[in-house]
């Protein structure tokens, strides 16, 4: 056998990992805690019989796929679990062995569907389990250093869950690009659907609303279907965050060691759903937010307890829907980041004004400016060198906005809101000189008629006065790259966190929802635009970045009073 | 026979159910029924309920009832026992695989086994007329 694709069961391949991923990450799970109860001194049996099945689940399936090397590595692991069975004195000293054979076992078996596996990591983890179990033997009464016993735990949860209780498979799994090519057919469907709108509007003004009733009627109906059609399309491509969040165990783990600090994961609202592609893209995010707060927000235990915190410090991933958003934290309870700092760096930076006196809420925005990192230290676990512009760039990608509160020596907290799918936005459609713009609905505030009496200009600056607060206003074709021209007669008001913004455009053109198009890289664009869509008439709109609006004008403008 | 063979399939991997499927599609197998199970206890329910299997494919280890004790409790209330019973298990576990024919299996089945493999067993149980 080997891991080719002569394999008879090869195209079960994508099943295996669905099946086998969260197997493995379960495997890294269960033996972070083992780590901890066993260093309490509980030999947590159960607990361990059911890590025992889980490797011989993996075992059993790797083996039928052919992929020798995930099962020599899951056999090997259960191997010195039969060991720590006759030994349970040297349990303790083998999870950190263990932990490390999980996460080539995460790995190995996350990459299984995407070609040949080298097989050097898990090779050089038997060959180290070898050894532990072999310099174990010596000199110990046990009779053979591979004790085969294996008992017939009954393991609690059930991993399939998927098959109904009449014994029909009541769930199939789908390919993720069938999924991607249906909902790119539906978002041609709507352009259609908007098409046959504009042209019934037209018969009927052009004449006088007579005689189209019926027509009316069944386009009305029609697009409801759509909106249905719509809704159930998005609930098949919604996944729990749980497949990220699960993720973290391990990481944490590995993170806090490398660098001596004790942490406790906390999650909470894996349950949540989000759309497919968003949760993809999450990952990474996520990752760098969290070992940041491990390596940089997090203090020693030491510390810690000097400053009357317990050693242990907890590092929490939340999830919770808010209709049709998202929102994600991660909070640390440790040392919290410091203003005085930001400040300095933005300064140094020439973000921001030297005699300019901005918020705390305004500072800790600054943290997200591109090289604008607080630590100078560059982590090689972890750190990558990756500041949280990067991370603060992918969330917006994601349709997203990202802020951060924090209390020095209490602990950070980055909230981010992300939208339920990427494919269809609920926008409002403006007109800016002649052309229409889609502007996602979520981040719109309020949009009012102005006058220019109203756009007050301070140091060459639009300003107005908004619900009782003075707010930035810019004009829409300058944002857009254009020249500013001298009266427009509607603002819309803007938010990304806490930042309201004024954006002046010629007319409001209504509500609609919009099927989101990516723009071809290659053609370059203004970072205020995120996306485009196809209007029912045929043309092509642009889809505003309303977040970035808010944040990045701010800057400029911060940066403009400078000269 | 006749009507379309029944295959019994008890396993709490869907993995498993779908390799099966897999099996069962093509070839001489081609065009027979399977009953999917994904413990013991539900594979024990269908197997009451359902005389005219022809082979039931039992993994070893699963949750709620295990195929050890699908093999106990059948033979204590003696159901169905001209049903042949495969025991699928994995290549070391001989001590296992003698208990499982202790406890009335007819035959076990190694993972990882081939499409050929289950083929042949099922080939070899017609033959001997192990199920008229």
């Amino acid at each position: 056998m080997n891991d080719d694709a002569g394999n008879p069961f090869a195209e079960l391949l994508e099943e295996y990992v669905a099946e086998c991923a969260p197997l493995a990450q379960a495997v890294g799970d269960t033996l972070v805690t083992l780590e901890r109860r066993w260093e309490e001194g509980d030999p947590a049996d159960q607990l361990f019989g059911t890590l025992k099945g889980s490797l011989h689940t993996l075992k059993g399936n790797s083996a039928m796929l052919g992929l020798t090397a995930i099962q020599a590595l899951a056999h090997c692991m259960e191997d010195v679990c039969a060991f720590l069975g006759e030994r349970p004195d040297l349990r303790p000293a083998a999870s950190g062995l263990l932990l490390r054979g999980a996460g080539v076992l995460v790995e190995m078996v996350g990459r299984a569907a995407r070609g040949p596996l080298s097989a050097d990591r898990s090779e050089h983890f038997i060959s180290e389990a070898r050894e532990f179990i072999q310099a174990e033997s010596v000199g110990t009464e046990t009779s053979a250093p591979y004790p085969e016993r294996r008992r017939f735990e009954r393991r609690t949860g059930s991993e399939v869950g998927e098959l109904g209780s009449d014994g029909v498979v009541s769930t199939i799994r789908v390919d993720a690009r069938r999924l991607d090519g249906l909902l790119e057919t539906f978002g041609e469907t709507m352009i259609a659907g908007l098409g046959l709108r504009e042209a019934v509007r037209d018969l009927a003004i052009r004449h006088r609303g007579a005689g189209f009733t019926d027509l009316e009627h069944a386009l009305t109906s029609l697009e409801k279907t759509l909106k249905r059609l719509e809704g159930a399309l998005m609930a098949t491509r919604l996944v729990s965050i749980a497949t990220v969040f699960g993720r973290f165990n391990l990481l944490v783990r590995e993170v806090a060691n490398a660098h001596e600090k004790r942490v406790g994961l906390v999650t909470s609202g894996g349950e949540t759903q989000l759309d497919k592609t968003v949760i993809d893209r999450l990952g990474e995010p996520l990752v760098h937010l969290v070992t940041n707060a491990i390596i940089h927000g997090l203090e020693s235990p030491a510390e810690r307890e000097r400053s009357g915190k317990p050693s242990e410090a907890t590092v929490t991933l939340s999830a919770v829907q808010r209709s049709d958003r998202v929102i994600l934290t991660v909070t640390d309870d440790g040392r919290g980041l410091d203003p005085e700092r930001i400040l300095h760096k933005a300064r140094q930076l020439g973000a921001v004004a030297a005699d300019a006196t901005p918020s705390r809420e305004e500072v800790f925005a600054m943290a997200f400016l591109p090289g604008l990192s607080t630590t100078e230290r560059v982590s090689a676990l972890a750190g990558r060198g990756v500041g949280l512009d990067v991370v603060a760039n992918s969330i917006r990608t994601l349709g997203g906005s990202i802020e951060v509160a924090s209390e020095p020596g209490k602990g950070t907290k980055f909230t981010m809101s992300l939208p339920l799918t990427l494919a269809v936005l609920r926008s409002l459609l403006v007109a800016v000189d002649g052309e229409r713009y889609a502007l996602p609905l979520g981040d719109v505030a309020e949009s009012l008629r102005v006058t220019n009496e109203a756009i007050h200009e301070i140091d060459g600056h639009g300003m107005m006065l908004w619900r009782g607060q003075v707010i930035p206003v810019s004009d829409a074709a300058e944002v857009l790259g254009g020249s500013a021209r001298a009266s427009r007669n509607y603002c819309v008001v803007v938010r990304s966190g806490a930042r309201r913004r004024g954006m002046l455009v010629d007319g409001l053109l209504g509500h609609q929802d919009v099927v989101v198009k990516a723009l071809d890289p290659s053609l370059g664009r203004p970072p205020t635009i995120s996306g485009a869509t196809i209007l029912g008439d045929g043309r092509v709109a642009c889809i505003l970045d309303t977040a970035r609006f808010a944040e990045l004008r701010a800057t400029e403008a911060s940066t403009a009073t400078l000269s | 026979m006749s009507a379309k063979p029944v295959f019994l399939v008890v396993d709490d991997s869907r993995l498993h159910h779908q390799m099966y499927m897999l099996v069962f599609a093509k070839g001489a197998l081609a065009g027979s029924t399977l009953l999917h199970a994904k413990n013991g206890r539900e594979g024990y329910a269908l197997f009451t309920t359902h005389p005219e299997i022809e082979m039931v494919f039992l993994d070893l280890n699963m949750p709620e009832m295990n195929g050890l004790e699908f093999l106990e409790r059948r033979r204590s209330e003696n159901l169905h026992p001209h049903i042949p019973v495969v025991l699928v298990t994995t290549e070391d576990s001989a001590e296992d695989e003698a208990r499982g024919r202790a406890a009335g299996a007819w035959e076990y089945l190694r993972k990882p086994f081939t499409p050929a493999q289950l083929t042949e067993l099922v080939e070899r149980a017609r033959a001997r007329g192990v199920r008229t």
